[in-house]
């Protein structure tokens, strides 16, 4: 950013303002980090990220999230009639759970890399007090320390695992909302994701049998000049035959 | 304190001002509508399924050099080659008097989840290639692999190497397991098996993943820069067509997406020898043909040094790479590369016709 972009207006701060504007942003940055820590210690285990809050509804608009045992007597198995739904239903939530535990994680490697690049930042301009000039300097530092920071945390083992099991977590999650989904299909009559899949399986086979019968030498043979398009696109049913009548 | 006191009231004041900027811009980009992009006129000559194989028309003079295929990634769309006239590698290769097709995987959906890796490179691509060959009765073409695209067109030229003449492979990831490469580092742990089991993975989560890799330079800076577009008409149409094409992420159908990531970013097969596609080992060495190989310094996506080990990891006496100073997509768009790379593309072929 130039000195002529959106804050060409600004004079250059003295470097009493520059040393107010890091203290107070380091103040932020503390604040946030305490509520950080709050939030995580205060979040009560069962309740789900955002993310996951209209499936929690579902589960216990469905009459699961009540009656699962697990929640009420932890340790208790699945029992009775909805044996598998509430089976669904611990893992749904439990999954949530981690997914809460480890985001709680994740914000929190999040605050520190902002920490971090805030006492870059503090540093890089208690070197060169000169160096930020504008607004439009002081943001862009902002953004190099912030990115910078961010790239070495980012590029650690640590931060490569928490990531990685955020999504695991995930993906298990929405694959057991799957069954469940499957479940209420059969039960609705419709169709369910398993028949389509199985379609899909099945044209995909025909299409390669199709393929196979064109590149065999005897359809290579009676083919002339080049197809506009492959063998999946419809094509006109053959003739049928037409009756000899003898004369 | 004071003087502390006195900036702040001018930063208020700044920030005032910079509201009225942003409003400002914000009408004028609702004013511009939807921007165009792809301008070049192509025509389908080959589909299947969601794949289309485009002709793009003469703006020249033919060159009399073999026809080139494009081959893009699939987790973007390819019309950034062709982002608007004044910005476009293919026209430019067209105005050389190059004879160029384009191959476009469309958008995947759930019919294609089973589609494997092997389905595109040994199946959708090699009849890419065959109609072409056909299309102008030719032996051999020339082969163009953009990032992902050169990828499998390094797969499909060591299995089928007798039709390609020439191998031009641009910010093509080799080896998949350097220091520098912070989308592999994230892929290691990732459970890509689970990923796919309920379907094909959302280009909404590719675009999640690729914001984190600088998500203060691409969710902020980038919008604060926009201020500075106030009453630029131009530069805001070239703003909000790549901000279309950057968002515009086909879903990625889940067998080859999840072959692709294990085999390629975790195992690292195709470095190691260790690859097969449709029952056929893939050799690099098996590549002897000519091979042009193009990254960019400044790559965040597929870092120099995932480019870089081509040259010794194939058969080819005949191997250049060419540093371009610039980034994944700054390569087609900048300022200086957007005329330099095509040039030099058609530089290299006419040395080799």
């Amino acid at each position: 950013m130039s000195a002529q972009g959106p804050f060409s207006s600004a004079h250059p701060f003295s470097s009493g303002f520059l040393k107010a504007w890091v203290d107070q942003a380091g103040a932020f940055q503390e604040m946030f980090a305490r509520l950080m820590d709050q939030s995580t210690a205060a979040m009560p285990p069962a309740t789900p990220p955002p993310l996951l809050a209209p499936w929690k509804n579902f589960i216990d608009a469905m009459g699961m999230g009540g009656f699962n045992p697990e929640q009420m007597f932890p340790g208790t198995p699945a029992l009775g009639l909805s044996r598998e739904y509430q089976e669904t239903a611990a893992r749904l939530l439990d999954l949530s759970r981690q997914f809460q535990q480890r985001y709680a994680e994740f914000a929190q490697q999040n605050a520190t890399i902002m920490q971090d690049a805030f006492h870059v930042l503090k540093k890089r301009f208690d070197e060169a007090p000169s160096a930020g000039k504008t607004s439009a300097d002081l943001y862009d530092a902002w953004i190099d320390c912030a990115e910078g920071t961010y790239a070495q945390a980012a590029h650690s083992e640590r931060f490569a695992r928490l990531l990685a099991e955020l999504c695991n977590i995930s993906s298990a999650f929405k694959v057991e909302r799957g069954k469940l989904t499957e479940q209420i299909a059969r039960h609705l009559d419709l169709p369910s994701r398993a028949e389509v899949d199985t379609l899909h399986r099945q044209v995909r086979a025909l299409n390669e049998a199709v393929r196979a019968a064109a590149a065999s030498p005897a359809a290579s043979g009676a083919a002339s000049g080049s197809p506009k398009s492959g063998p999946a696109k419809a094509s006109k049913p053959p003739r049928k035959p037409r009756k000899r009548v003898k004369k | 304190m004071n003087t502390a006191t006195d900036s702040l009231a001018d930063l208020l004041k700044n920030a005032a001002a910079m509201q009225e900027r942003g409003r400002s811009v914000l009408q004028s980009m609702l004013e511009l509508g939807d921007v165009k992009v792809g301008t070049s006129e192509k025509h389908c000559v080959y589909s299947e399924d969601k794949i289309r194989l485009y002709r793009y028309s003469a703006l020249a003079r033919s060159a009399n050099l073999k026809p080139v295929l494009i081959c893009y990634a699939m987790v973007n769309r390819p019309y950034l080659l062709d982002l608007q006239p004044d910005r476009s590698f293919i026209r430019e290769l067209l105005l050389s008097g190059l004879d160029v097709y384009l191959l476009d995987w469309g958008y995947p959906d759930g019919a294609d989840r089973f589609s494997g890796f092997d389905a595109y490179v040994d199946g959708y691509l090699r009849r890419c290639v065959e109609f072409v060959l056909n299309e102008q009765a030719i032996d051999s073409l020339t082969l163009l692999g953009v990032c992902q695209g050169g990828t499998m067109s390094l797969c499909y030229a060591a299995l089928h190497p007798a039709k390609i003449a020439q191998l031009i492979t641009m910010v093509t990831p080799v080896d998949f397991k350097t220091p520098e490469n912070l989308l592999s580092k994230w892929a290691q742990h990732i459970d890509v098996g689970l990923l796919t089991q309920s379907g094909n993975v959302s280009g909404d989560f590719l675009n999640l993943v690729y914001l984190s890799l600088m998500p203060f330079r691409l969710t902020q800076q980038k919008y604060v820069n926009l201020l500075q577009m106030q009453g630029d008409r131009v530069q805001l149409e070239n703003f909000m067509r790549m901000e279309k094409w950057i968002f515009d992420s086909p879903d990625q159908p889940a067998t080859a997406f999840r072959e692709f990531i294990q085999w390629f970013f975790q195992e690292n097969r195709l470095i190691r020898d260790e690859l097969t596609l449709a029952g056929r080992r893939v050799h690099l060495k098996d590549l002897t043909v000519p091979v042009l190989n193009i990254f960019a310094s400044k790559d965040h996506l597929v870092p120099p040094s995932a480019s870089v080990p081509l040259g010794a990891h194939i058969g080819s006496k005949d191997y250049q790479s060419l540093e371009v100073d610039a980034g994944h997509i700054g390569l087609y768009v900048g300022g200086k590369t957007r005329k330099s790379v095509p040039a030099a593309v058609t530089a290299w072929l006419q040395a080799r016709r």
